[in-house]
């Protein structure tokens, strides 16, 4: 968000360089006089006259942005949770509560309740205003609750026997024994994730997304080569953690 | 500014290449991290405070002022009560003079009446609003809201950003009227806002059967680098720098020995003096949040807690438990005094916690001199506040309402002329005690300098 | 250099239009970024893939897209956050609604069979015996225990004498049992519910009867509870003075039974609503009403019995609880006034309503619980002093006529548009929700002078000096506020702080002669709690918040309604606050111009919200905006 310090920053670089953008439109603003007292002395500051970027040596290569430029807005709490849901296949709140809670002993989820003043949901009954912005605390429920919806998916997509296209998150196959995924492999499988979780393909993110993500999904692979008959084999800890980390991603808590 | 200087600067901005980073020029750089060893905690005593029961003590009929008494008070639970003639039916109280104190105090103070030395006292705070929200943000931030939004940092950012920006949790804010709003603020110092601080532990919970820590400390280690790298890609910066940097608080935040002190059930076996039997009526929670804040403090993890007690705003006959309310408050603060006096500092060896813990209490305002219909008293623009704080001189009252109508009155001369002290004073004085310049933060304010110690 | 002469050339067309592309170009990030922060904004979700691959085909047209989703029930709790941020009509347990007109607490007693039973009492009930009068209907002497004000029970249960328990109590088949209660012969007995807002859920302790497994199909209560009448008789005891404390209080009584009062004694057997408090509490005749639908039940004798299951958090919508936890008669009145504000809002977004309507609009929406509250409890915080100017019916800011009368407390998620509740209604001015949680004048007025004109009184610096000056609109220091802020208080004269009793200018006229200060003194206790005696005069008294504007105080909320929608800053007001919500910042000097056009959109489309977002999503503040650095786009990454 631009700041007072930062206009007034601007203002005073413009005023130095005694620079103007592209030509003005036809309209001149009206030049106005103020009143002056007859005893008072008033000195009118320097004029500056504006100068056309195409003069300054240089500009006439140099390309322009003029996009507009507005900060990232986070997503309010509500549309997150509703969004959390949309991705587990849309139940309602608390039927996926059950979901997530599953065996207790899982100790994945506590109820939504727990969560909601961490995520910043208003309470207007007490005057709690809804939080602006992340804090370490909305982080950590980020996590705890991604976690929980890729742990879940991952057990009802990649260990239940439900069809492809019934699956709520993970709707590809993985290779058959178990094989390792090669890097398109991987990259295709990726693709349906980031476009399901972050909204638009991976291939047009910043070009060190595939490769940071297959790095986390192989680390998980590797760590859980030996897993015990409970937690997750490679594959599956590493779609849940490439799971959690696109839940998890800046670029889906902000838009 | 119009669209087309806005272009052209940024313009400017690329064209310069290596002088200047494709960012925003104007970007404010932040002051490099200061260590300390200084601990805060900040308490609003919500819903506005009667002080004629307790910081500013009135026992006569004179003016406009009606004390509490008898007829509007219960006062078996209050302690310190001594019946004191007002009129043929009912008693008032008799103001209370600890012994070697020049402070004098309403029956309502509570414990705090045996530790005069360790108090400051500030009397007719200016707080120019009667408005519940209007007049939190004042006391918080030290200016008044601007279409019902605050403007300013509250005093647990602006101290969370001086010296809590290396600490696991800068600020944990129970319900507090904490603000980030500001060009100087690390974004490490959102406040942490909870509801309550035991729920807290649910949080932080996570579960190792089907992934494990490792896993996850993987995926925020990756985040984290997502996190730098499109910053470095974005023109405004800061919100997911901020994400960033609570990215990499996450995994202290996971630790057993932070989950501990969110938990109830632990911290009512750490600190059982705020978890009375029978529990206190209206200030149950202020004790919970008062040992975590000690808790928190011992293990180094925080730099500032801030809560808001139970709600003082009795405008009818629930004015019945008004001295209880702060009665009760009172009495957990003193606990605190004490629980910090038994803490040993977690980095100054030899030195207890409460050397370098500092508490503010502060209300919205306090309550009408008059008793109104429903027999209990509204809003007025007048207010108290405590600091119990070793920078501060203890045993002192500074300010004052006047005598019969309970307004501000005249503190002193300030650079502004001689007026009644305010808020922004008050936050001026505590941040300025800590060697911060006051003009940081807070664009009003005067430092008291007689209430700092040498 | 080709690149650089590339990329100037791309530059000079400015920003790539994200709403139009190449019939067979595939979407570029930034379009990905747009559509998906519209499915935030109008959706309230991250868009499907199925919605994702509908905007990936060619031909995809956003703006008939845009279009689409500027309506329905998404879009409308979109505009709805934005005002309930503002406002925050929810109101917690601080805003204590124990009317003991409306609360039928139970006591456990022994029937005469020997076993526990319940009978259902409320607190306020006149009865024609002196040993029950104002007190539970079977006295400690026939009881054997004593049922004590603050709820506790003393003393040993006996059986009753059966003459006794058939005389002074009967069954009744309740509203919260029974779905078909208006009946003559209730069956449809609820189940237990589900614990959200759909259905009706009372409280295990309310299915059961006293030996805690018996399914309670009838209910016990105190005969005059279980009256029916609209109206009742106003009834003499004839006691005139208290019974005096050095005797035993007959039955054994613990409290003195009520005397006449003189309001009474004025009005013997005069007929008065049994739907008011002032009414319930002058005659005998006067009960809860058919299938005790005018009262709330309670599971105990606390001061706010639990009485109803009902979710905790309903972020999402009450259809869509989060969780469900008894709670506490109390609890369900403030969370039904909740609802209301919340299917107002919606009702007037979706409908594309003047907006204006806000403060404006006559109507409201009901449910089975509202249409509950409007018929039968709103009167039961009336009529208090109002007695003393023959004040015992309440003059409602909504008509209880005006409201349905076949919904039902079951009907919970059926909610009708009322179109009409009266000539005082004001938007959300007259709503409980909003006189509960802004319960003095001056906070309704600030908050309305904040919200809807985006103004704020800030006193800053000015000195508070000592004046015995009661008009705070030319007290030193007050003034600076006050001279707006009295005046604008005024219209709510009419209306008691926190509560929502409408004083009608008949009753209570904003100078009344008989509130005169009499030779310097204050006028009688009962004008003071109307009255204030600051401006009044010998000739007459002045109505409490009056003084700031007669005229508004007349006018009532239809006429501060009236005076913001018509202020200019109105219209830029409401700009402002969706503008903002929108963008996700405040809105600058940079912003003027949208700011103008969009107040011109809302000003030309009959302040109708749907034309301003369309304008706003369609302006490039929220459509070309991006966070890309410029470094980062003449990398060649997609603007």
């Amino acid at each position: 968000m631009k700041t007072t310090l930062q206009r007034a920053c601007l203002a005073a670089l413009l005023f130095t360089l005694g620079c103007n953008s592209t030509p003005a439109p036809a309209t001149t603003p009206p030049v106005t006089t103020p009143p002056v007292d007859a005893g008072a002395v008033v000195t009118r500051p320097p004029e500056v006259t504006p100068t056309p970027v195409t003069e300054i040596p240089g500009h006439e290569v140099l390309a322009q942005d003029r996009t507009p430029k507005e900060p990232p807005r986070l997503m309010p709490a509500e549309t997150l949770i509703r969004s959390y849901i949309s991705l587990f296949g849309g139940l309602s709140p608390q039927a996926l509560q059950v979901r997530l809670r599953g065996a207790t002993s899982d100790n994945l989820f506590d109820t939504w309740g727990d969560y909601l003043s961490a995520l910043g949901v208003p309470d207007y009954a007490v005057d709690i205003p809804r939080a602006p912005q992340t804090n370490a605390l909305m982080l950590a429920a980020f996590e705890r609750i991604g976690v929980a919806l890729c742990e879940r998916a991952v057990q009802n997509d990649l260990r239940g026997a439900v069809a492809t296209n019934d699956r709520v998150l993970f709707r590809f196959e993985l290779p058959a024994g178990g094989r390792a995924l090669t890097d398109e492999e991987f990259g295709a499988r990726f693709d349906v994730l980031h476009r399901r979780i972050l909204g638009y393909p991976a291939a047009l993110a910043p070009e060190s997304r595939i490769p940071r993500f297959r790095a986390l999904y192989q680390g998980a692979v590797t760590r859980h080569a030996d897993a015990g008959a409970r937690s997750f084999n490679g594959p599956e800890a590493g779609w849940a953690s490439v799971c959690e980390g696109l839940v998890r991603h800046p670029e889906f808590h902000l838009y | 500014m119009d669209t087309r200087r806005r272009t052209f600067l940024k313009v400017l901005g690329g064209a310069a290449g290596a002088g200047i980073a494709s960012q925003p020029l104007f970007r404010a750089f932040a002051d490099p991290p200061v260590a300390s060893d200084e601990f805060f905690v900040l308490i609003h005593a919500s819903g506005g405070w009667d002080v004629t029961l307790s910081l500013d003590p009135r026992n006569e009929r004179r003016g406009i002022i009606e004390p509490g008494s008898t007829d509007t008070i219960d006062t078996a639970p209050i302690r310190l009560w001594r019946d004191a003639p007002l009129d043929a039916d009912s008693s008032t109280f008799e103001i209370l003079r600890p012994s070697g104190s020049s402070l004098r105090f309403g029956p309502a103070i509570g414990a705090l009446a045996e530790m005069p030395d360790r108090l400051t006292v500030i009397n007719g705070l200016a707080m120019n609003t009667v408005s519940h929200p209007d007049g939190t943000f004042f006391a918080a931030t030290g200016r008044h809201l601007a279409g019902g939004k605050p403007v300013a940092a509250s005093i647990d950012t602006m101290l969370a950003n001086e010296f809590g920006r290396e600490s696991l949790l800068p600020t944990v804010s129970v319900g507090y009227p904490s603000t980030y709003v500001g060009d100087d603020l690390d974004a490490r110092v959102s406040p942490l806002r909870v509801s309550s601080v035991d729920t807290l532990s649910k949080m932080l919970n996570r579960g190792n059967v089907n992934t494990t820590a490792a896993d996850r400390l993987a995926v925020t280690a990756m985040l984290t680098e997502e996190a730098r790298d499109l910053a470095a890609r974005s023109w405004y910066r800061d919100e997911i720098e901020g994400f960033g940097l609570q990215l990499q608080a996450l995994p202290r935040m996971l630790s057993p020995d932070v989950q501990s002190i969110f938990n109830a059930t632990s911290l009512a076996a750490a600190q059982p003096t705020f978890f009375p039997t029978p529990a206190k009526r209206f200030q149950a929670r202020a004790g919970v949040n008062c040992a975590f804040a000690v808790e928190a403090m011992k293990r180094n993890l925080v730099r500032c807690v801030s809560f808001s007690s139970a709600s003082h705003d009795t405008h009818s006959n629930n004015y019945r438990s008004q001295p209880l309310i702060q009665q009760e408050l009172f009495d957990t603060i003193a606990a605190l005094v004490r629980a910090l006096d038994a803490a040993p500092h977690p980095t100054r060896m030899g030195r207890r916690l409460a050397d370098h813990t500092h508490i503010m209490v502060v209300s919205d305002f306090c309550r009408t001199p008059q008793i109104n219909l429903t027999l209990g008293r509204d809003h007025y623009p007048n207010g108290s506040a405590l600091v119990i704080s070793p920078k501060f001189v203890g045993n002192t009252s500074f300010g004052r309402a006047d005598d019969d109508q309970m307004l501000p009155a005249n503190a002193g001369t300030f650079a502004d002329g001689a007026r009644a002290v305010a808020p922004p004073d008050l936050l001026a004085t505590f941040v300025s005690a800590f060697g911060v310049n006051p003009r940081k933060y807070l664009r009003d304010g005067d430092v008291i300098r007689s209430l700092l110690r040498a | 250099m080709r690149w650089i002469h590339a990329m100037s050339a791309v530059a000079l067309l400015g920003a790539v239009t994200a709403a139009a592309r190449p019939a067979d170009a595939s979407p570029t990030r930034e379009q990905y970024r747009l559509f998906r922060a519209l499915s935030i904004d109008l959706q309230g979700r991250i868009p499907l893939p199925d919605e994702i691959a509908a905007f990936e085909r060619p031909g995809f047209d956003l703006d008939a897209w845009i279009d689409q989703h500027l309506q329905g029930a998404a879009y409308a709790e979109r505009l709805r956050r934005v005002y309930l941020d503002a406002l925050r009509l929810e109101v917690g347990s601080m805003f204590n609604f124990v009317s003991n007109p409306l609360v039928l607490r139970r006591v456990r007693v022994i029937d005469p069979d020997g076993n526990p039973a319940y009978v259902y009492f409320r607190r306020a009930q006149r009865r024609d015996r002196v040993e029950s009068d104002l007190d539970f209907c079977l006295s400690p002497e026939e009881t054997g225990i004593t049922v004590a004000a603050n709820g506790t029970l003393t003393g040993t249960a006996h059986p009753i004498d059966r003459a006794a328990w058939n005389q002074r109590t009967v069954e009744v088949r309740p509203w919260w049992l029974y779905r078909d209660y208006r009946s003559a012969s209730p069956s449809q007995r609820i189940s237990a519910g589900d614990g959200s807002a759909m259905t009706l859920s009372p409280v295990a302790g309310l299915l059961m009867d006293a030996d805690n497994t018996t399914p309670t199909t009838t209910v016990r209560v105190c005969r005059e509870e279980a009256q029916t009448a609209d109206r009742g008789a106003v009834y003499l005891s004839g006691r005139l003075t208290a019974l005096p404390r050095t005797e035993p209080y007959p039955g054994g009584r613990v409290t003195a039974p009520p005397t006449d009062s003189a309001y009474a004694r004025a009005h013997a057997g005069q007929m008065v609503s049994c739907t008011s408090g002032t009414g319930v509490s002058l005659s005998d005749d006067c009960g809860c009403g058919v299938g005790l639908e005018r009262c709330m039940p309670g599971n105990s004798l606390g001061n706010d019995p639990a009485a109803f299951n009902l979710p905790d958090n309903v972020p999402l919508g009450a259809d869509q609880p989060l969780d469900s936890r008894a709670q506490t008669q109390g609890d369900w009145s403030r969370f039904w006034w909740a609802q209301e504000a919340v299917h107002f809002l919606d009702d007037l977004f979706v409908r594309d309503r003047d907006v204006r309507g806000l403060l404006t609009d006559r109507g409201t929406m009901v449910n089975g619980a509202t249409a509950q509250f409007y018929r039968g409890f709103a009167g039961s915080t009336c009529c208090g002093n109002g007695t003393q100017f023959d004040y015992a019916e309440p003059a409602a800011l909504f008509d209880p006529a005006r409201v349905p009368t076949d919904l039902t407390p079951h009907d919970l998620a059926t909610w009708r548009r009322v179109d009409d509740r009266g000539p005082q209604a004001a938007g959300l001015l007259t709503t409980p929700i909003f006189l509960a949680k802004y319960g003095t004048r001056r906070a309704r007025a600030h908050i309305v002078y904040n919200a809807f004109l985006c103004r704020q009184f800030v006193a800053e610096n000015l000195a508070l000096t000592p004046s015995t000056e009661p008009n705070l609109m030319v007290r030193p220091g007050c003034a600076a506020c006050h001279a707006a802020l009295e005046p604008l208080s005024a219209y709510f004269t009419r209306v008691t702080e926190s509560g929502w009793t409408f004083l009608p200018p008949a009753a209570f006229p904003a100078l009344n002669p008989a509130c005169a200060t009499r030779g310097g003194n204050s006028p009688n206790g009962g004008c003071t709690s109307f009255y204030d005696p600051a401006f009044g005069s010998s000739a007459q008294g002045m109505l409490r918040g009056a003084y700031g504007s007669l005229a508004h105080a007349d006018e009532g909320p239809p006429g501060l309604a009236r005076a913001i929608v018509d202020a200019p800053e109105f219209a830029s007001c409401v700009v402002k606050n969706v503008s903002e919500s929108f963008l996700g910042r405040s809105l600058t000097a940079e912003d003027q111009p949208l700011q103008e056009s969009l107040v011109t959109s809302l000003r030309s489309g009959g302040f109708r919200m749907r034309s301003m977002v369309r304008a706003l999503l369609r302006a490039d503040a929220y459509r070309a905006a991006n966070n890309l650095a410029s470094a980062t786009w003449r990398e060649g990454a997609t603007p």
